[in-house]
């Protein structure tokens, strides 16, 4: 794991949101800081926040108070700005299933406002690096769901944004797609992309992620290094365990 | 402009990838003028807007048979035939024919009609010119209906015949005048005038001619009573087309709201949100790919009108002397039918929701705009209320130009109607568009 010295790239202060009619507030005074060329990974059980936080990040939300920035650019009072610099992986399978994969990345380039000069050699990379470069003038519903999951990643990183977020990008598929995406995404990282990651899986959190943020009830319960987290823990033989140690075992059923 | 482009080429993309719903979009607006114009043609017909089809079994052996069906045709409310397949209609072929749906009424001459008349007006006008008491009918038209005929149908077809068959009574009832009315005179005068009447010769009586018939003292005068909005009325495929095709376009509403309802189940809109792209330009790109879709069916519903309606027996469409006002009608009311097909994508939560109350808004927005029944046939509330109708007003627009030869001067305040709805369309979805991607 390499040693994160980089200067911030994301900051939240006191995060909160509360939805309208809830009871509980979905955040509650997140604070947040991730480095430049990172790999953070943001855990915690459903109904944690992880997916709230995500979309507020993304501009997607608005918070109720509190403040969050993506290189230097406020999230709320800056949302174009920090559109450009952003790049999503929805845990849906945000494409048209009717246009082929490189129809889906052609149009995407043009709304991400990729150079038109650029776009081909951009789409060829980015199925080149999910290795759909074969397969990329089928239309994604003849696509099995590891692949559809791969075009999901290629379409998020066609404009090279400095910070991708990830929403479970590995939900549902096989070990080999799961083994192929989580090697892009250590690869996107070495390019110098940050990259915020949600996930249930534990294992892929400790093999891939510099910094972890555990978060249960729309707080910080734990973060940073997941060695020395579990170091720290010694109760703990990995990251599940701590997670689990921290999260308690009940199960977070939640209507929403 | 850019992103606007590809957002265009996006929606085309899609929409000529679902071929299905491509073939939906063409056929079904098609097969709904054509249908519907047939339907609405007999309607329109019973109604008075054109002339009705009867049989007409004429077994008079004299010549006042063939003068009742002259007069019929005449007048124009009746179209007469008066064989089948080629062969001439007996009374059981005719209410077979009835009996069976073809025709919906048969008017039967009985054999003896010119003799009976020609004698009842002999009676009738002895009988007048010495008081005497009032004669029996002496001579019968049967008209033998569909029993599924409705009312108004059957007084249309009573009150030609009536008028017809008015009209040969008097012409009977004046020449059997004519003839009787000097003998009558001569008779009286000698009866009064007894040994005192000259002898010899007979005193010299005024000639008279009774052709009344074609003399009419009293001028019907026919005058609508909103004539500056109804100077002429339509026939029943310049009602019946441009209604039906209008109605057609408007329900690109339930793809057009569809589209967007997907793109937000599917989580594709939501990725769209979080990239540099405009709210305007994502539904402005939709709005113009369902506008080209639109004017395609308009061209298509027109082309039905006036290529294959009239080999159905409809009058062919006529459109007007003004190209340019067409289309800009029609691209106005693609445009109001797209605009509210994004309100309503926007607004409505499934797809569901989109479907029925979008299809239900237009029907209720046709039926007031007059595209089932014309407005001037409504009743005054309705009449009334019918302003509030886009398709109302594209409707008359287009009435305009197939009827009255309207231009883009007369139809400016339907185009720009149209035009406003667009743009109130548009505009309300965009607050609420902005609401969604500020995360409200």
């Amino acid at each position: 794991m390499k040693q994160v010295e980089n200067p911030t790239i994301l900051a939240t202060e006191n995060l909160h949101k509360i939805y309208r009619g809830a009871a509980n507030p979905a955040i509650d005074g997140l604070a947040l800081n991730v480095s430049k060329g990172s790999i953070f990974g943001l855990l915690g059980p459903n109904g944690a926040g992880k997916t709230t936080t995500i979309s507020i990040l993304c501009t997607l939300l608005q918070p109720t108070s509190g403040r969050a920035t993506i290189l230097e650019h406020d999230v709320v009072g800056d949302a174009a700005a920090v559109r450009r610099k952003i790049g999503l992986v929805p845990q849906d399978i945000a494409l048209y299933a009717s246009l082929t994969a490189r129809e889906n990345l052609r149009y995407f380039a043009r709304i991400l406002k990729v150079e038109k000069a650029l776009i081909k050699a951009r789409i060829d990379e980015s199925l080149e690096l999910v290795g759909l470069a074969d397969c990329a003038d089928q239309p994604i519903s003849t696509y099995s769901g590891g692949m559809k999951r791969r075009a999901n990643l290629a379409v998020a990183i066609l404009h090279h944004p400095a910070i991708l977020f990830l929403d479970e990008p590995t939900v549902g598929i096989d070990t080999q797609s799961r083994s192929l995406i989580l090697e892009n995404l250590v690869e996107l990282n070495r390019r110098g992309m940050t990259l915020i990651y949600t996930t249930h899986y534990m294992e892929e959190a400790q093999q891939i992620c510099d910094e972890v943020a555990i978060i249960d009830g729309g707080r910080v319960i734990a973060c940073g290094e997941p060695r020395q987290l579990i170091a720290a823990a010694p109760e703990s033989k990995n990251l599940e365990g701590l997670f689990l140690q921290l999260t308690g075992k009940q199960l977070r059923d939640r209507m929403e | 402009m850019t992103m606007l482009l590809a957002n265009i080429k996006k929606e085309l993309l899609l929409l000529s990838r679902d071929r299905m719903s491509l073939l939906v979009l063409f056929v079904m607006p098609m097969l709904l003028v054509l249908i519907l114009s047939l339907v609405q043609d007999d309607l329109f017909r019973a109604t008075g807007g054109a002339a009705t089809t009867a049989l007409f079994v004429n077994r008079d052996e004299g010549e006042l048979g063939g003068e009742l069906e002259k007069s019929l045709q005449g007048n124009g409310a009746l179209d007469l035939v008066q064989s089948l397949n080629g062969e001439g209609l007996d009374i059981k072929s005719a209410r077979q024919a009835v009996f069976e749906g073809d025709f919906q009424f048969a008017i039967i001459v009985p054999v003896a009609f010119s003799a009976e008349i020609n004698k009842s007006a002999e009676t009738a006008v002895k009988s007048a010119l010495r008081h005497q008491q009032k004669i029996p009918f002496s001579s019968k038209i049967t008209v033998i209906f569909d029993p599924a005929v409705r009312g108004v149908y059957r007084s249309a077809v009573l009150n030609a015949l009536q008028l017809g068959v008015v009209g040969l009574e008097l012409s009977r009832k004046g020449a059997a005048f004519e003839r009787l009315l000097p003998q009558e005179l001569q008779r009286s005068m000698g009866q009064q005038l007894g040994a005192l009447a000259p002898s010899g010769s007979q005193p010299e009586l005024p000639k008279i001619s009774f052709n009344w018939t074609e003399q009419s003292l009293i001028e019907l005068n026919e005058e609508l009573a909103s004539p500056e909005k109804y100077a002429t009325l339509p026939t029943s495929v310049q009602q019946n087309v441009p209604a039906w095709t209008l109605f057609g376009m408007f329900f690109i509403v339930i793809p057009l709201a569809g589209t967007l309802i997907r793109e937000r189940q599917e989580g594709t809109l939501t990725r769209l949100m979080t990239m540099p792209v405009s709210n305007g330009s994502l539904l402005l790109g939709k709005v113009v790919a369902h506008l080209l879709i639109c004017l395609i069916q308009f061209g298509l519903m027109l082309l039905v009108g006036r290529f294959i309606l009239p080999l159905l027996g409809t009058p062919v469409l006529e459109l007007g002397s003004d190209p340019v006002a067409l289309i800009l009608v029609a691209v106005s009311a693609a445009l109001a039918a797209c605009g509210f097909g994004i309100l309503v994508g926007v607004v409505a939560r499934s797809y569901d929701q989109a479907a029925i109350f979008g299809s239900v808004s237009i029907v209720i927005a046709g039926a007031l705009g007059g595209v089932m029944v014309p407005v001037y046939v409504m009743p005054r509330f309705m009449q009334d209320l019918s302003i509030f109708s886009p398709l109302g007003w594209g409707l008359e627009a287009f009435l305009d130009i197939f009827v009255r030869n309207g231009t883009v001067v007369t139809v400016f305040p339907q185009v720009i109607a149209l035009g406003s709805f667009f743009l109130l369309s548009i505009m309300i979805a965009l607050v609420i568009f902005n609401r969604w991607r500020r995360g409200h």
